[in-house]
């Protein structure tokens, strides 16, 4: 272990004293300082900017005057898809989706406003947050920082005089990734920190910061060992850069892409037009509130008499308007949540495709748990649609409830010629209020951990295969040198 | 010539040469097969639209037999067509819809809405042929440069090739031009082969053929520079690798969050609430006052007579209308921010060759942040069209019949990619 350690130290003697390893460190330590710093105070200024979104429609919503509740159906409302305290550290999807959904009857907006629609192309070039760089930039430093370590050793001939002197192979590859392992500990550090910090702030996202701690801490050991294995099983100092910075980008740039676009094509995903116009057609066979003879309507109407035991829509003790409509929205949200599930059995199919390839790239792997971890990942986003869907629906029939119960038929009939039957179909603004406010909840702790024990596995795979490829390159080495 | 053929030759026997080649040519293939389906899927949707449209405005037909209803319950489909050359650069076209449907309604509700995507698909960006391109070319380039000097000084060779006459003529220049030669062709062939499936225009195929050649021009150069140096060749591979990813990674990444800071643009969540807001107070203000407002805009309709009932189109679809214009210094602020931040994207790429490059072929390619807005002014002036064609029966009680839903007017789209 002694041997360990002074080959280690020698190691980073040479590094400290070599500037350009030195700027290195610097440099990156810098760019994830100011990643984590710039990362985090933009989402927070975004998750504050939503929730005064949130409150300022919900105030909104209860301060509308007196109305037919049906025009508040119309109305309707925004909800905000919040962040959580980790999304600073990984934004993930947040940009790339929508965050403002109008909710309103009859209909199932599309999330609108989203950062990469509001910014300039420069962004999808990738974002300078705390996952990006140690995703992307921190492997590639380890590279520029290790690939010679053992090379140079050889071509050096010192490797066959250390050899010869005790020392073993193993020692070598356990005392250059003991070196370059503190190199990665250095770049990692800033983000641990982050995490830590994050926990702090909000203890209930402890266990999701330490697993996405974890998931870093193991990527950055893949490439460390990675990188010794190559550089005691290259032939030359050039040969092991070019073939690292090969693998570096096949893993971080191309795999990601890649893996993006064949999911893209294996499970395609309709046009958001096209399943707003199946669910119109679907409607039209289901039943037709402007046919008078429809059967859908026909049928509600007749069951409604024969439950209530009366003859004539007049009769009933309830504005039989404001049930048709409840009825009709009953029917399209059915629809809308039948579409709704082929959406996100399509898109968690897609997301499934790129977790499967990450078998073949860790930053897929590590990315998966970062965006668990932070939930900010596909998952999160589903399910603020489904809830403000749920939401929506509780709102609209509320308010159908209102108009059901509370308006006279006689006056709904005659509120769009007769000014006076217009005024009496207002209610008044205190039923607002009644209509609870959307609350999201987000994806349990619990939840977030088990989806991200898969890709920790997969990571935990990569460094078995890595420390195997470190093992056998000891023996290659001590073979090379004899 | 002689020189040429002996540098390829040499070149050509060099295993890991090759190889980079092969590969930059199979991803570079991959790539515009790839976005050449990508395009045929996007012409298939905007077809499937319009189709499905088709039978939906025909069943809206039968019961929407007034203006009013019409313009109500009618969508009628906006489409933006991928161009020809949009295969090799997609651009923003993953994450901004291709076919939006309005209605005569307020449109600041209905233009911001988005693509069904997922979200986490569009996060690395595209595998299309403008990646190969900004992303591996130049780490090809890299990999066939880093050597090119000190690898022979490393052999002990170069003092003796330095010292033969006319060294630069006869060695050094037939080494860079064929490794630009090689790099170029795959390039540029395998695009052409795609614009030829394509069928893109000359013009535009030479546009971007000669970006595809500044770029590989661009990386030559720095890696050239940087071979001569005195540095040892992993040296020289990492400054090189360094370069690159400086220029193509933290570069943009580090520049859009300047931009960002420092062109603030308005909530667009914010303009769409106010647009609700003013279009809904309608409903509990004086509704003279409306129309009165709705005539000063369009006086040819102010002799339409008063308001006979509590609801009344006329009235109606004024309002909505106001409800935009309300917004309308709002949401012209909104869209001349995000022009500004993408106009200052566009002197962060005089510093940055290959930045500027890309959005060059974006632009080319037509997939841009300014071809996006102008698909949404093409829908701004057809909506117009759209709600101005519906106010003479609404307005002046001008009979609406069956022939009159038919002729309402149709989005065109300027290209004359127009589907019927």
């Amino acid at each position: 272990m002694r041997r360990v350690c002074l080959i280690a130290w020698a190691e980073l003697a040479l590094m400290v004293r070599s500037r350009v390893a030195l700027i290195g460190v610097i440099a990156l330590l810098l760019l994830s300082t100011i990643a984590a710093a710039t990362s985090y105070a933009h989402m927070a200024q975004e998750r504050l900017g939503r929730i005064a979104n949130q409150t300022e429609t919900d105030a909104l919503f209860e301060a509308q005057p007196a109305r037919h509740p049906h025009r508040m159906v119309h109305y309707g409302s925004y909800v905000y898809r919040p962040i959580g305290t980790l999304a600073g550290f990984d934004p993930g999807i947040d940009p790339f989706s929508g965050t403002t959904l109008y909710l309103e009857g009859h209909r199932q907006n599309s999330a609108t406003i989203s950062a990469v629609r509001e910014n300039s192309s420069l962004m999808r070039f990738g974002q300078l947050t705390p996952a990006f760089v140690l995703q992307t930039l921190a492997p590639l430093l380890l590279i520029f920082l290790g690939f010679s370590m053992i090379t140079r050793e050889r071509t050096r001939g010192s490797l066959r005089l250390l050899l010869s002197s005790g020392v073993t192979a193993r020692d070598i590859i356990l005392g250059k990734t003991l070196a370059l392992g503190s190199v990665g500990l250095v770049a990692i550090a800033p983000a641990w920190l982050t995490l830590v910090l994050m926990a702090i702030v909000m203890p209930s996202e402890a266990g999701a910061a330490a697993m996405v701690g974890l998931g870093y801490g193991l990527y950055m050991l893949i490439w460390v060992v990675g990188i010794i294995a190559t550089s005691a099983l290259a032939r030359s100092g050039q040969a092991a850069l070019l073939v690292l910075i090969g693998i570096w980008c096949f893993i971080a740039v191309v795999a990601p892409r890649g893996a993006a676009e064949l999911a893209n094509r294996l499970e395609p995903l309709e046009s958001r037009a096209a399943t707003d116009l199946t669910i119109q057609a679907e409607l039209r066979q289901l039943g037709d509130s402007h046919n008078p003879d429809d059967p859908f309507f026909a049928a509600f109407k007749a069951r409604t008499l024969a439950h209530y035991g009366v003859t004539k829509v007049e009769d009933l003790p309830f504005n039989f308007r404001g049930a048709v409509s409840a009825e009709g929205e009953a029917l399209t949200s059915r629809l809308f949540a039948m579409h709704f599930a082929e959406l996100a059995t399509t898109q968690r199919a897609q997301s499934n495709i790129v977790a499967n390839l990450s078998i073949f790239s860790p930053a897929l792997a590590v990315r998966r748990v970062s965006m668990a971890g932070a939930g900010t990942d596909l998952e999160t986003h589903l399910r603020f649609l489904q809830q403000s869907e749920a939401h929506r629906f509780a709102m609209v029939q509320y308010l159908n409830g209102l108009h059901r119960n509370r308006l006279s038929l006689a006056d709904d009939a005659a509120r769009s010629k007769d000014p006076q039957a217009e005024k009496r179909t207002r209610i008044g603004a205190t039923n607002w209020a009644k209509v609870p406010d959307f609350v999201f909840k987000p994806t349990s702790a619990a939840d977030r951990l088990s989806a991200a024990i898969t890709p920790i596995l997969i990571l935990a795979l990569w460094l078995g295969a890595t420390v195997i490829l470190a093992g056998w390159s000891g023996r290659v080495l001590a073979g090379r040198a004899l | 010539m002689r020189h040429l053929w002996r540098e390829i030759k040499f070149l050509l026997g060099q295993r890991a040469s090759v190889w980079t080649i092969a590969l930059l040519t199979c991803l570079a293939a991959l790539s515009v097969g790839l976005g050449l389906q990508e395009v045929a899927r996007q012409k298939a949707a905007i077809s499937e639209v319009i189709a499905l449209q088709k039978t939906d405005t025909a069943a809206i037909k039968t019961f929407a037999t007034d203006a009013g209803d019409a313009a109500y319950y009618r969508f009628h489909p906006t489409w933006d067509p991928p161009s020809t050359l949009a295969f090799a650069a997609l651009g923003q076209r993953d994450i901004a819809p291709s076919i939006l449907r309005i209605r005569a309604l307020a449109l600041e509700g209905q233009i911001h809405e988005n693509e069904a995507h997922n979200p986490e698909l569009a996060l690395p960006g595209r595998f299309d042929f403008a990646f190969v391109l900004i992303y591996l070319a130049p780490l090809v380039l890299i990999v066939l440069f880093y050597d090119l000097w000190s690898g022979e000084r490393e052999a002990g060779r170069l003092a003796s090739l330095q010292a033969l006459p006319k060294a630069r003529m006869r060695v050094w220049l037939p080494r860079i031009a064929v490794r630009f030669g090689l790099v170029s062709a795959v390039l540029v062939f395998v695009f052409w082969g795609g614009a030829l499936i394509s069928g893109a225009g000359l013009s535009e195929t030479i546009a971007f053929t000669s970006l595809i050649l500044t770029l590989v021009g661009f990386w030559t150069l720095i890696a050239t520079l940087i071979a001569k140096g005195t540095g040892s060749s992993p040296t020289n591979a990492a400054v090189q690798a360094t370069i690159w990813f400086v220029i193509t990674l933290i570069g943009p990444a580090g520049s859009n969050l300047v931009i960002n800071a420092t062109t603030p643009i308005p909530d667009g969540a914010a303009i769409m609430r106010e647009n609700r807001e003013a279009v809904h107070d309608a409903w509990d203000v004086d509704r003279d006052a409306t129309l009165q407002r709705f005539y000063k805009l369009y006086p040819e309709y102010a002799t339409s007579p008063p308001m006979q009932r509590p609801f009344e189109w006329k009235w109606y679809y004024a309002f909505q209308h106001l409800g935009d214009q309300h917004v309308e210094p709002l949401s012209r602020a909104y869209r001349a921010g995000i022009t500004e931040r993408d106009a200052r994207a566009g002197l962060v790429a005089l510093a940055l060759p290959p930045i500027a490059i890309q959005r060059g072929l974006h632009r080319i390619a037509r997939t841009d942040m300014a071809a996006q807005s102008s698909y949404q002014d093409r829908i701004r002036a057809y909506h117009t069209r759209l709600r101005t064609y519906y106010y003479p029966y609404l307005f002046k009680a001008k009979p609406f019949t069956p022939a009159d839903f038919d002729a309402a007017p149709a989005f065109e789209h300027p290209s004359g990619e127009n589907v019927h």
